[in-house]
């Protein structure tokens, strides 16, 4: 954070100094940095909540600063709507995805200007024309015609750094591009990004894996609390202590699990299992106090092998066995009276819990059938003598019970809907995708938490597309492709060798 | 290809044959179908059915909806029908004003909700009875009578079977279509209705799409209203006001999503075909008027379901067809 009035040096794009930026109630950026040269990958790295999100809102225009200054080759400009920043050469690949799901590649990477032949008639040779360079550039292997729709989410992506690319990006922006690709697709999307930075754009890298920002990025700026707690370090003299310590402000501590005691009888077995949704023979088999994790990419079926258990999707063929006895579970409600299985969602603020509502209602949802008195009531003080051991277990903080889901915290919001489940006394947990979205020290006390309840004797159905947290907390591995189980691994946790097992019934 | 796909043509051709099958079984079990008259009534109905329906759909396209169909509709016809009778205006000056009222009141719709954010439901439902209200103001639900000779001879001329005002409605139907698939402002107009945070980003005139498919919708449902003021031979207070649900039940069956970005031209159109067919086979088996509005409310209800029951079958065989998974994973 150099103040002296230094002439730019000529390879600095972006400077962005002294940004402050203000919310009603929060300070969401404060005299925050970055610094973009051409031809080079930069990090840009923080937890949720860091002012990540904020920044590059900033950086293209969606939002002004309070304070500070954006110089782009040296000159200030300011951004003011998305349109005058992709004027000035910078696009960004946000995380979702903006793409429109009807129209064709071609037609999305010229969006904005799409050509006409008089009357404002769309030119639809022209489109695929104009737009097979820009396809070809960042090896797309689709035909300028095909609707988005039909491509896979890395395709997508591609189509993303094409529109980006066509708009004569010099600064392009990608925010948590490898999400949801699979090792094989980041590979190559770290050559197209190579590639770019050989033809000077600077590009900027959001991403919570660190191990990616070794493989791919020249440089780092570290956010924490809104404020830059590494400004434009060189990765090359860092290590991964280092980078988690400006991250959350020390070191990161993982506690060794302690031990629990070894997994007891089958709960759940899936013998041959084949359902409506597609999925292909599976077998499987979960244990008292086991955690079986289930690896695999976005899009391989984990979720669909979830929904399966819990009754959301028809089973075709094959047997479900439950404590070892031959079933068929039909719906929600009978997963969870009859056979006390509960589905922690992946998708928390959608799918598992009602963000306007209280921490009451929402853990004691599951229970209410069994709370009523005979008038159809719910006494409040039975809601919360029935709610509160589990809420207390998880450790949930939240001013009281009336507080409303919303505004907790990520962490807190996740423990809310696995709580709901221990009220209603669920033996077996399908908990999918537990630690998306939520920051390094939270995660680590919700892998304690997940391990912990194992420990007690829940069987833990661990559904995860996080590597690192499968690894850590499994006993066992299975790894899902295609919507089949293509092998199971006993889990020696050791980082190194496992993901090497685990890549290799991947591809 | 791009084209053919907006036409959504898995639906279109499932109702193709619902259409060719309804034909068929009508002219088997009631010969008085394929009589002249009855196609020409039919038809009749139809082209104005059609427009209502695609008024509705070109907002639907946008992720909106449009409740004030049926009184814009009305308050044009009941201003045309006053302005030559009671004012003596000349044909074509009537009709002008009158289209162009329309057009307003679809440019009124479209500046609320884009200005309020409101949802469009509740803002055209409070427009419509604005609208109504107008006409109710203006009419005292009393129609105007002795609208000028070439207007009804316009509502009752034929060619052979065909009635000369589905000429209008064709060549609307076909300039939407191209608007749709081959304009430029068209194809952003899907845009925004697909994806508009994705539309916004990219920089497209969002607030210019929202007007100019409001303004179309406003615009059709005037056509309609004329056309119905001519076919009554009268301005009827009351024209306009069953549209609700054909306007809905034609886009919703043609395969349109209710969350926007959908346009399906064509199978609005066989949809609408299909809509006439129920209403024209009840008159014909002579059922009970009293509970002709239950049964075509049921039959359409069906078809609804039908068509939406189709659908999600089609998308799931989609989804884990052989091609789709393998794609998945391969990216060279």
């Amino acid at each position: 954070m150099s103040a002296e009035p230094n002439p730019l040096p000529p390879e600095v794009r972006l400077e962005v100094s002294g940004i402050r930026k203000q919310f009603p109630g929060v300070v969401a950026l404060d005299d925050v940095s970055l610094r973009l040269r051409a031809g080079e990958i930069h990090a840009l790295l923080g937890e949720n909540g860091a002012g990540k999100s904020t920044l590059i809102k900033i950086l293209t225009g969606v939002y002004q600063p309070d304070e500070g200054e954006i110089r782009l080759d040296g000159s200030p400009v300011r951004f003011v709507s998305p349109r005058s920043a992709l004027a000035a050469g910078i696009s960004v690949v946000h995380q979702e995805r903006n793409l429109i799901p009807q129209f064709t590649v071609a037609e999305n990477i010229l969006l904005e200007r799409i050509p006409t032949r008089g009357l404002q008639l769309v030119d639809h040779s022209a489109i695929n024309r104009l737009a097979r360079p820009w396809i070809e550039m960042v090896g797309l292997d689709a035909a300028p015609a095909t609707p988005v729709v039909e491509l896979s989410v890395a395709q997508m992506q591609l189509v993303e750094i094409a529109k980006a690319l066509s708009l004569q990006a010099r600064i392009l922006l990608m925010d948590e591009p490898t999400a949801a690709i699979t090792p094989h697709e980041v590979g190559y999307l770290f050559r197209i990004l190579g590639d770019l930075r050989r033809h000077n754009v600077a590009l900027v890298f959001v991403s919570h894996k660190l191990e990616e920002v070794f493989d791919l990025c020249d440089r780092v700026t570290v956010l924490r609390d809104g404020k830059n707690a590494a400004a434009d370090v060189a990765v090359a003299g860092l290590d991964r202590d280092r980078l988690v310590t400006y991250m959350i402000g020390r070191a990161e501590v993982i506690a060794e699990l302690p031990p629990k005691p070894v997994p007891g009888e089958p709960m759940l077995e899936l013998a041959g299992l084949t359902t409506e949704g597609g999925d292909a023979v599976l077998n499987l088999v979960l244990r008292k106090g086991e955690v079986l994790g289930v690896y695999g990419l976005v899009g391989a079926g984990r979720s669909k092998l979830a929904k399966t258990l819990v009754g959301e999707v028809k089973v075709t063929g094959g047997e479900v066995r439950v404590r070892g006895k031959k079933t068929r579970i039909n719906g929600f409600r009978e997963a969870l009276e009859k056979h006390r299985i509960g589905y922690v969602s992946e998708d928390r603020k959608q799918e598992g819990l009602i963000l306007l509502h209280s921490v009451r209602a929402n853990t004691s949802i599951t229970i209410w059938r069994h709370l009523r008195t005979l008038g159809q009531w719910i006494r409040h003080s039975a809601e919360d003598a029935a709610i509160l051991p589990s809420l207390r277990q998880l450790d949930v903080k939240a001013q009281s019970l009336s507080q409303s889901v919303g505004t907790l915290s990520g962490g807190n919001q996740q423990k809310v809907s696995i709580a709901k489940w221990l009220a209603a006394k669920a033996e077996i947990l399908i908990i999918d995708e537990p630690t998306v979205g939520i920051d390094i020290k939270t995660k680590n006390a919700l892998h304690e938490l997940i391990w912990d309840l194992a420990a007690n004797g829940k069987s833990i159905l661990l559904i995860s597309s996080d590597m690192p947290e499968v690894i850590r907390l499994s006993d066992r591995i299975v790894v899902m492709r295609n919507h089949a189980i293509v092998g199971e691994l006993p889990n020696t946790h050791q980082y190194d060798e496992m993901s090497e097992s685990i890549m290799a019934r991947l591809s | 290809m791009t084209r053919l796909r907006g036409l959504a043509p898995g639906v279109a051709l499932g109702l193709l044959l619902i259409d060719l099958l309804g034909m068929l079984v009508l002219s088997v079990v009631t010969p008085s179908f394929l009589s002249t008259y009855n196609l020409f009534v039919t038809g009749r109905d139809l082209s104005i059915l059609l427009l209502v329906a695609l008024a509705q759909m070109i907002v639907l396209s946008l992720g909106q909806m449009n409740l004030s169909i049926g009184s814009i509709g009305g308050l044009v016809a009941i201003i045309e029908s006053g302005l030559m009778v009671r004012y003596g205006v000349p044909v074509p000056a009537a009709l002008v004003a009158g289209l162009l009222l329309g057009i307003v009141c679809g440019v009124v719709n479209g500046l609320l909700v884009y200005w309020t954010k409101i949802n469009s439901f509740v803002l055209t439902l409070g427009t419509s009875y604005v609208f109504a209200g107008l006409n109710l103001g203006i009419t005292h639900a009393t129609p105007f009578y002795h609208i000028p000779g070439e207007i009804s001879a316009f509502g009752q001329a034929r060619v052979g079977p065909f009635p000369v005002m589905a000429a209008v409605t064709v060549v609307l139907t076909l300039l939407l279509a191209g608007f749709l698939y081959q304009v430029v402002l068209g194809r952003q107009l899907l845009a925004v209705g697909s994806n508009p945070l994705a539309a916004r980003l990219s920089g497209l005139p969002i607030r210019r799409a929202t007007l100019t498919a409001h303004a179309i919708s406003g615009f059709l449902a005037a056509v309609a209203g004329t056309m119905l003021m001519a076919q009554l031979g009268q301005g009827q207070p009351t024209i306009g006001a069953t549209w609700v649900l054909p306007s809905f039940a034609g886009p919703i069956i043609g395969g349109a999503a209710l969350s926007g970005g959908s346009a399906p031209v064509l199978g609005t159109v066989l949809a609408m075909v299909l809509i006439s067919l129920i209403d024209d086979g009840l008159v014909l088996v002579s059922a009970d008027p009293f509970w002709v509005q239950f049964l075509i409310g049921a039959l359409i209800l069906g078809a609804v379901v039908l068509g939406r029951t189709r659908l999600s079958e089609i998308r799931a065989l989609l989804r884990i067809s052989p091609s789709a998974t393998r794609r998945v994973g391969s990216i060279r």
